[in-house]
Order: structure tokens, then C-alpha cells, then sequence
């Protein structure tokens, strides 16, 4: 336990009492009188040039208010990117908000608003395309080939770029190596899956100026990238903050077509316009990037890395959008930078084809190197009868050392050998069984998997958002209104950033409210995403709590008789230190600097003095000092059924350093939930297509297949490392994103150990464990 | 073609129009605002929608709201009606199983039929319960812990 009274405890979230009643204040719930119904004509070529459209019998039909189709909108290219400047030199900028050219079946062409819904469908109707299909490519090793289609002018063989990393010398790592490991590893494309589909509502008023609430991950950046393809000001867009949002994990982290699109219409029609997905259209706008990995690792006897390479050829969609940042961190905290080797090299193939588009998943990018990584450290010990604990002991990073991504910074707080150790003893990872126990049909195995890096934030990446700012402000019965741009995703800042600030204040978490606002109001924020949010945001929040007390202090002062540095607030009273009789309650002091400047009391008058006036209010707008990273290992055991392929994962043991646990029940819920993601990526979720049209045929949840209450084990154990982080509010650090980068290579060893079958494709179905068992 | 028809909600008649062929859900959201049922996908896919129709779960995308008529409809705002919280509700809370909370009303309204069946279901019995409900972001952990929980009296 530590010295806190708020921080380290496990509290219900503020918001999960209005959501078990019904959760009145999600996007998908708002209604502005006289608004319309927007939605969507999708192409149902994956590539094709729009030769001509007529919408005239659509606009005749009474109840269309407005239709906007290619020519109605500003042509100017753009990247969806919510996190990075929209003219920053690091995102491709490729996109139109429609296009006269489609590249994946299912871009939109036109959008209707309408009086009704179904006026609106009927509409669509009634536009009548021409299309010019021209020939798609879907495989990215075709799209790079001679002659393959191009699908962007002047984009020679679809290739968007070729990335590199490099460190020592390689040929002399392999060299020097006495053993040579090589594999390929493939990982599929799946979806973020967040259950409140995204929705947007969009009011122009009468002077242009729109309005826009939407189901999105980062409010400044759905401002920003709106206001710029609209080609307005920023302050000619207004973006308000929702209580919370129905789940994102990425899916929710750039531009959608509906934001612009609500947009257009509204000015047009001025009124406001409500556009909202159906699921097909969620599953198709954004995934998880396929990849396709080779990677070769150089062993010494002694079993030392002696040179790492790799190669990644990187499905980048029909647009580039999120993949050349996605590949930048695949490379550095998926593949390279997590174990100590003298010599690696990296080269990555980032290429356009006409598959739907790519975009951010929690984890980003790091679990299709993870996998790679993870998968052929199991081969390598397996083989050489090395521990998989102490062969990623050896290769760790310590305490202290350089930051291995960024040679400015150490790594201050530093705990995987911690992560490693606890978890394998709650495990039992010595005392595991045999490989293959298990009488009869049924075998059980032992896996593990590390991610040794990882992130607090974007600090240190190219040209990526990262500062944050909080407003706190002290009502006069004692309580504290907490604002800041963050978006609860589910992701929990509703409670911890309350915590944070109460800690601070030195008043009761039940104090702090967190309230809304929009972007006129609120500090500009960066994205709920990079595992950023208690680290990030809770430096933010704490900086104006702090920044809120010091004012408290100095009003004080002539209340208590005593100069501001010899106050303290605790338990909601402002006090002499050391002296707990000598207080005042944080409501009296508010009182005194809210009160009019002469009192009258039954006392007399009394006076207060004019310096003292004021609400009392405190701001910051900051960046984060720097990046720590997190660090975390999993251990996983299953059961294989070798009859039939089928998988059951039946305890899982997660470690992670976090630096200092916020909110113990939030914590393991976060846990809890990568789990069930790496999982479904592990072992079940795949985004598939039609062969021909590149049309999606997974575009529902009967035939995308993700982990129920069944198929989850019952024994999910979290481990919380707390190596209290210098730079972190209460020594905090990041967490969401590992728990689901680890599964699925700790899974795919597992399956190994219990049935001798190494899988390295995902997701491992029970087809692939029959054929490896020569079963089919 | 709409229909004149006489639903009763959470123990009240309403005499509402409707499409013939609509689904239940689309009427408890925007004909009678009952936000509290969600559409989480409008194919039987994902149980945010489920509500209790005669003391059983369904999933209103998926039940015509004519074949609804003279049967008991109860929504989450039906339970703690009289403004306490329903044991489901406390116990969500408390044990964290409350995220993003998309999925949550749909997670109760099935464990309302559990528990309304069961006294004291055991884990298996919980977990294929609510195997038709999908939540993404808590693994389900805490919620088989919430409905164990208000099983137990909370
Ligand atoms: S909305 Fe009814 S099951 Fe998904
Ligand atoms: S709490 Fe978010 S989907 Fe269940």
C-alpha cells in the first residue's frame, strides 16, 4: 500500500451509474429538433472511376433536403489521422472527402439528408452511377508487381514508402552467430470491434459556423481535421465533448467519411444532420493492418542475440491514413527496440492496394511484431533448451539504461525483470507440467510472451500531438469541477483523473466532478489512445489542481493567520502543518474568496480583503516530460483438443509495470478486456473478403467471430509492477495497450508446448492445429 | 404501412404508430425514447438491444414490434423504477463490470431473466447465459463477478 488516501484504490466509476440506467450521454442517443437523416451511396466496385452521376430524380423526391455527391465537395487531399497536423510532412495525404476515383467496394460516392430515414434510403436509389470499374489488386505482394493496377497516380508499383532501421553491423552479427533462426509470420486483419457504432451530428448555423458531436477518440483532432477539409477556420468548427462513448480501441481515431459528409449537408440544408453507421459500415472503415513478417535472429553458444533482421511487407489499404506511423511502430516496439542486440536491421514495404482501409487498433502496430518476435524467441529456446523466463531476462533493457527509442531520456523506472519474476512464480512457470500433459484426446500447454517497451504517450514520435491541459475549479461547498478534452472511451479517466485531482486537492474523490465542455471551452488535448491518458492527461490534471490549491492557500492565509507554504489541505480541510487543530473546510475558503466584499453578519460587518477575491481556479497546458516505458508478461495456459483442433485458453497471468496503480478495479478491467481482444485475434477474428469484388463478408457479428463469456477463461489473474515513475502523477505510467499485444504469440507457444504444432499464422484455427498434426 | 398498436412498456400502455414490418428496438428508441436499449448491430449479433419480453430475453432488433403486442416489455428503465437501484444495477457498479457501458443494459436485462430462474446460478451457468451478449471491453471477468454477486443479495 502507499501513503495516499485516493490514489491505489479501487472506485466505481463516476459514469457507471447513469450508464446501468440507461446512459443517456452517448453520441448515438443525441436528437436536435428539425434534424435530418443523413446516410451514405457506397460503391460496390473496389476500383473504379465514376464516369458519370446523375442525382436529380433523388433531389426531386420530396423530403431530400440536401445530396451532396464528388463535385459538391472541397477538393482538398487530406489524411484521416486524428493525432498528427493535418499539413504535417509525416502522413500521406490521399484522400478526398468523396472522390471521382473508388478504391475499395464500400467507399462512399454521395450522401443524402432527408426528413426521414427511409426517405433517405429511398433516395439513394434514385442516384444513378456510372461506374468505369477498372482492376483491383487485393494482395499486397501483386500490387507491387509489374503491371498490377496503380491505384494512386504516380504511386510506381503501389509502394507508399520504404522505411528502414538499422543499428551495428548485421553481417558481422550473423557472422559471429553460431545458430540461425528464420521464420515467417503472417497476422490477419481484424476489427476494433467498439460497440456504440460512430455516429455524428452536425448543425451549421446560420453563419457557417458548424456544430459537431460525434462518437470519436479525440475531440481538438476531429475539430481540426474537420474544419480542415472544409477548408474553414478552426474556430468555424465546434466540436463538443460527449460524458463518454460507447468503446473505440482505435476504431474511433481518425476521420470518418460520415463527420464531413454530416457536415456538407448541414451547411447545405441548414439544418442539423444526424449520420450513423450500420455495423457493415463500421466493420468496413477502419482495421488492424495485415502484415506479413520475415524475420532471422543470430544466436551465440551462450545464447546471445549476436544480430536481428527483419523484413515487413505492410497492407496499407486503399489509403494510407494511419499505416505509415502504424509501420514506424511496428518496427521500433513491436520488432527492434525491446531486447538488447548489438546489430539488427529492419526493412519495411508499406503498399497500396484495394482492400478497405487500415487505421489504428490498440496496440498499434506492435502486435504484428510481437507476434514475430515472441514466436520465434519460443522456437529459439525450445531448440538451444534455453528457460523462455530467463532467455528474455538476459535480453532486457535495465533500470537506468538509455531509453532504447529515444537516447535523451533513461528509463527512470524500469520493472519487466519484475513482470517476469512475479508472473512466473503466480503461474507456477517452474513447476509447470510437461510439455504435452494431459491423458486422451485433450492437451494442456504452457506458453509465455513479453513486450519488454512500450509507451506513455506519443512523446519522441515524429510530429504527433501530445500536450494536454485541465481546468480545476472550487465551488463554494467544498467541491471540485474537473475539466479536460480527454474522451472516456471506456478507458476509465473519468474515475482516475478525479482520483489524481482529489489526491492533489487533498479533498474526497467524491468531491471532484469531471464535466464536459467542447473545443471553445476546453484546453486543446491530444487523443484517447497511446496508452497515454493516466500519464499524459493525470500530469495535466494534476498540474491545475495543484496550480487550484496554491490559490486555496493564499486565501487562507488570513483565515488561518499563517503564511501559504505553512498550509496543507487533507481530508478536505485546510490546515496548519502539523497542526490539525488549527483548520478551516475547503468550502469556508471558497465561501471567503466567492463572497461579496463587505459582509454582513449577525456578527457585524466583516471584511475580506480585495486580493483575496476571485473564484478559485486553476489551469495548465502542458506536455508531458517524457516517455516512460511500461513493460509486461504473459502467461497463458491451454487446453487442445486433438480431435478437433478447437483451442480453450484456461488461465492467464498478465504483468505489467505501471508505474503506480490509479485505480485497481479500472486496472484490471483493462487487463481483462486485452484479453479478450488477443484472444479473439489469437485464435478466432478475421476480416474476410470475396475473392472477385473485395466486398467484406464478415461485415456482422455472426460472421466475425469474437470471444463470448464462453470462450474466456475463468482464471484471469493481473499482476500490477509499481516502480513508481519520477515523471508520473503519483508515479503513474501507461497501461491499455500491451495486455493485447501479448496473448497471441503467448497462446501460439502454449499450443506448441501442449501439441508440438507451431502455428505462425493467425488466427490459429482448429484447421491449422488438424494440418499440423497431419490430421487433415 | 404504419400501424396503430398498444405496446405495454415497463408497466405503462402506449398507443403508438409504427411500421408494420419494424423491429421492437427502433420503436423503444425514438418512438417511445427509451434510449436505454441500444443497437449495437440490428442482426442478432451483439445483445446490446435485449430487453425482457414476458420475463424472457430477446433481442428487440430482431422481434417484429407487432408480435409484441399484449406482452410485457420491460426495458432497463423499468427496473429501478421507483428510483433504487435494482441488485443487477448496484452490483455492475460496484465490481467495475461498467466500462464503456455500451454493451451493460443488454448484459442486465439477461441476467434479470437468470436470476429470475436461478437463485444461485453457478459461473458455467452465468457465462452461457449472457454467451449470447457481447461486450469488448471488459472480458466479461467482472461482469460474471456483478451477476454472482447480486445473485448472492449483492
Ligand atoms: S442490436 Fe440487436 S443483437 Fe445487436
Ligand atoms: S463495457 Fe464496453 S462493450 Fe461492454
Amino acid at each position: 500500500m502507499n501513503d495516499y488516501s485516493v490514489i491505489g484504490r479501487s472506485i466505481p466509476r463516476p459514469d457507471a451509474w447513469e450508464k446501468v440506467v440507461g446512459g443517456r450521454g452517448y453520441p448515438v442517443n443525441l436528437r436536435l429538433p428539425g434534424m435530418l437523416h443523413g446516410t451514405l451511396l457506397r460503391s460496390p466496385h473496389p476500383h473504379a472511376r465514376i464516369a458519370g452521376m446523375d442525382a436529380s430524380r433523388a433531389l426531386a423526391l420530396p423530403g431530400v433536403k440536401a445530396l451532396i455527391t464528388p463535385a459538391d465537395v472541397p477538393r482538398i487531399p487530406y489524411s484521416a489521422t486524428f493525432f498528427k497536423p493535418a499539413t504535417s510532412a509525416a502522413v500521406v495525404r490521399d484522400m478526398l472527402i468523396l472522390d471521382g476515383t473508388v478504391r475499395y467496394a464500400g467507399q462512399p460516392v454521395a450522401a443524402v439528408a432527408a426528413t426521414t430515414a427511409s426517405i433517405a434510403e429511398h433516395a439513394l436509389e434514385l442516384i444513378e452511377v456510372q461506374y468505369e470499374e477498372l482492376p483491383a489488386v487485393f494482395d499486397p505482394e501483386e500490387a507491387m508487381r509489374e503491371g498490377a493496377p496503380e491505384i494512386h497516380a504516380g504511386v510506381r508499383h503501389n509502394v507508399i514508402g520504404r522505411p528502414t532501421y538499422s543499428l551495428g553491423d548485421i553481417e558481422a552479427g550473423f557472422s559471429a552467430a553460431d545458430h540461425v533462426f528464420e521464420g515467417v509470420y503472417e497476422t490477419q486483419r481484424v476489427h476494433t470491434c467498439y460497440m456504440e457504432p460512430r455516429v455524428c451530428v452536425a448543425d451549421a448555423d446560420a453563419q457557417g459556423r458548424v456544430t459537431v458531436y460525434a462518437s470519436v477518440q479525440h475531440l481538438f483532432g476531429l475539430r481540426e481535421k474537420l474544419a480542415f477539409v472544409l477548408g474553414l477556420p478552426v474556430s468555424s468548427v465546434r466540436a463538443v465533448q460527449p460524458p463518454y462513448i460507447g468503446g473505440g480501441f482505435g476504431g474511433k481515431l481518425d476521420l470518418a467519411p460520415i463527420e464531413p459528409l454530416a457536415a456538407l449537408l448541414s451547411l447545405r440544408a441548414r439544418r442539423p444532420v444526424r449520420i450513423e453507421q450500420s455495423r457493415y459500415e463500421d466493420f468496413i472503415t477502419s482495421s488492424r493492418h495485415p502484415a506479413k513478417v520475415y524475420l532471422k535472429t543470430g544466436i551465440s553458444r551462450d545464447g546471445q542475440f549476436t544480430a536481428r533482421y527483419a523484413r515487413t511487407l505492410l497492407d496499407a489499404s486503399a489509403y494510407a491514413s494511419e499505416a505509415p506511423e502504424v509501420i514506424r511502430v511496428h518496427s521500433r516496439f513491436g520488432l527492434m527496440l525491446g531486447y538488447r542486440c548489438p546489430n539488427a536491421k529492419w526493412e519495411g514495404t508499406l503498399v497500396y492496394t484495394n482492400n478497405m482501409p487500415g487505421g489504428a487498433f490498440r496496440g498499434y502496430g506492435a502486435p504484428q511484431g510481437c507476434f514475430a518476435v515472441e514466436s520465434q524467441i519460443d522456437e529459439i529456446c525450445e531448440k538451444l533448451g534455453f528457460d523462455p523466463v530467463e532467455f528474455r531476462l538476459k535480453h532486457a533493457p535495465r533500470c537506468g539504461d538509455p531509453h532504447p527509442s529515444n537516447a535523451a531520456w533513461k528509463l527512470d523506472s524500469y520493472g519487466f525483470d519484475e513482470c517476469l519474476v512475479r508472473g512466473a512464480e503466480r503461474f507456477g512457470w517452474r513447476s509447470r507440467a510437461k510439455a504435452a500433459s494431459g491423458r486422451g484426446v485433450k492437451k494442456r500447454g504452457f506458453g509465455m510472451a513479453a513486450q519488454p517497451l512500450w509507451v506513455s504517450g506519443c512523446l519522441g514520435a515524429p510530429d504527433t500531438y501530445e500536450h494536454s491541459g485541465a481546468i480545476v475549479k472550487l465551488n463554494t461547498d467544498g467541491s471540485a469541477d474537473l475539466a479536460t478534452a480527454t474522451i472516456d472511451i471506456g478507458s476509465g479517466q473519468t474515475a482516475v483523473l478525479c482520483q489524481i485531482a482529489a489526491e492533489e486537492l487533498g479533498i474526497s474523490v467524491e468531491a471532484v466532478r469531471l464535466s464536459g465542455g467542447s473545443t471553445d471551452t476546453l484546453p486543446v488535448d491530444a487523443a484517447t489512445h497511446a496508452s497515454r491518458t493516466t500519464y499524459a492527461s493525470g500530469i495535466a490534471v494534476k498540474a491545475a489542481a495543484a496550480a487550484a490549491k496554491k490559490r486555496l492557500l493564499e486565501v487562507a492565509e488570513t483565515m488561518l493567520e499563517a503564511s501559504a507554504v505553512d498550509l496543507e489541505v487533507r481530508e478536505g480541510m485546510v490546515r496548519v502543518k502539523g497542526a490539525s487543530a488549527h483548520a478551516v473546510p475547503v468550502a469556508d475558503v471558497v465561501k471567503r474568496a466567492e463572497s461579496p466584499f463587505v459582509q454582513i453578519t449577525s456578527k457585524g460587518t466583516m471584511q475580506t480583503v480585495l486580493a483575496e477575491k476571485g473564484t478559485i481556479i486553476g489551469t495548465s497546458s502542458l506536455a508531458p516530460p517524457r516517455n516512460p516505458s511500461p513493460a509486461s508478461a504473459q502467461f497463458i495456459e491451454v487446453e487442445v483438443d486433438t480431435d478437433t483442433g478447437e483451442v480453450r485458453v484456461l488461465r492467464a497471468v498478465y504483468a505489467h509495470d505501471i508505474g503506480r496503480v490509479v485505480n485497481l478495479a479500472g486496472a484490471e478491467g483493462q487487463v481483462e478486456g486485452g484479453l479478450q481482444q488477443g484472444i479473439g485475434y489469437a485464435l478466432m477474428e478475421n476480416m474476410r473478403f470475396e475473392p472477385e469484388t473485395g466486398a467484406c463478408v464478415t461485415a456482422d457479428f455472426l460472421n466475425y467471430k469474437m470471444p463470448t463469456a464462453v470462450e474466456m477463461p475463468r482464471s484471469i489473474e493481473s499482476i500490477f509492477v509499481e516502480t513508481d515513475e519520477p515523471s508520473g502523477p503519483f508515479g503513474a505510467k501507461g497501461l491499455a495497450e500491451p495486455c493485447l499485444i501479448v496473448p497471441a504469440p503467448a497462446i501460439a507457444n502454449a499450443i506448441y508446448n501442449a501439441v508440438g504444432v507451431r502455428v505462425r499464422s493467425l488466427p490459429i484455427t482448429p484447421e491449422k492445429i488438424l494440418a499440423g498434426l497431419g490430421k487433415i | 404501412m404504419m400501424q396503430l398498436v398498444t405496446l405495454e412498456v415497463n408497466g405503462e400502455q402506449h398507443e403508438i404508430a409504427v411500421e408494420a414490418d419494424g423491429a421492437l428496438l427502433a420503436v423503444l428508441r425514438d418512438g417511445l425514447g427509451l434510449i436505454g436499449t441500444k443497437r449495437g448491430c440490428d442482426t442478432g449479433g451483439c445483445g446490446c438491444c435485449t430487453v425482457l419480453v414476458d420475463g424472457r430475453a430477446v433481442y428487440s432488433c430482431m422481434m417484429y414490434t407487432l408480435s409484441a403486442q399484449g406482452r410485457k416489455i420491460t426495458t432497463i428503465e423499468g427496473l429501478a423504477a421507483d428510483g433504487k437501484l435494482d441488485p443487477l444495477q448496484e452490483a455492475f457498479v460496484n465490481t467495475g463490470a461498467v466500462q464503456c457501458g455500451y454493451c451493460t443494459c443488454g448484459f442486465i436485462m439477461v441476467a434479470k431473466q437468470l436470476l429470475s430462474e436461478t437463485n444461485n446460478p453457478d459461473e458455467d451457468a452465468i457465462r452461457h447465459a449472457i454467451a449470447g451478449n457481447l461486450c469488448r471491453c471488459t472480458g466479461y471477468h467482472k461482469i460474471v463477478e456483478a451477476i454472482r454477486l447480486a445473485a448472492k443479495g449483492g
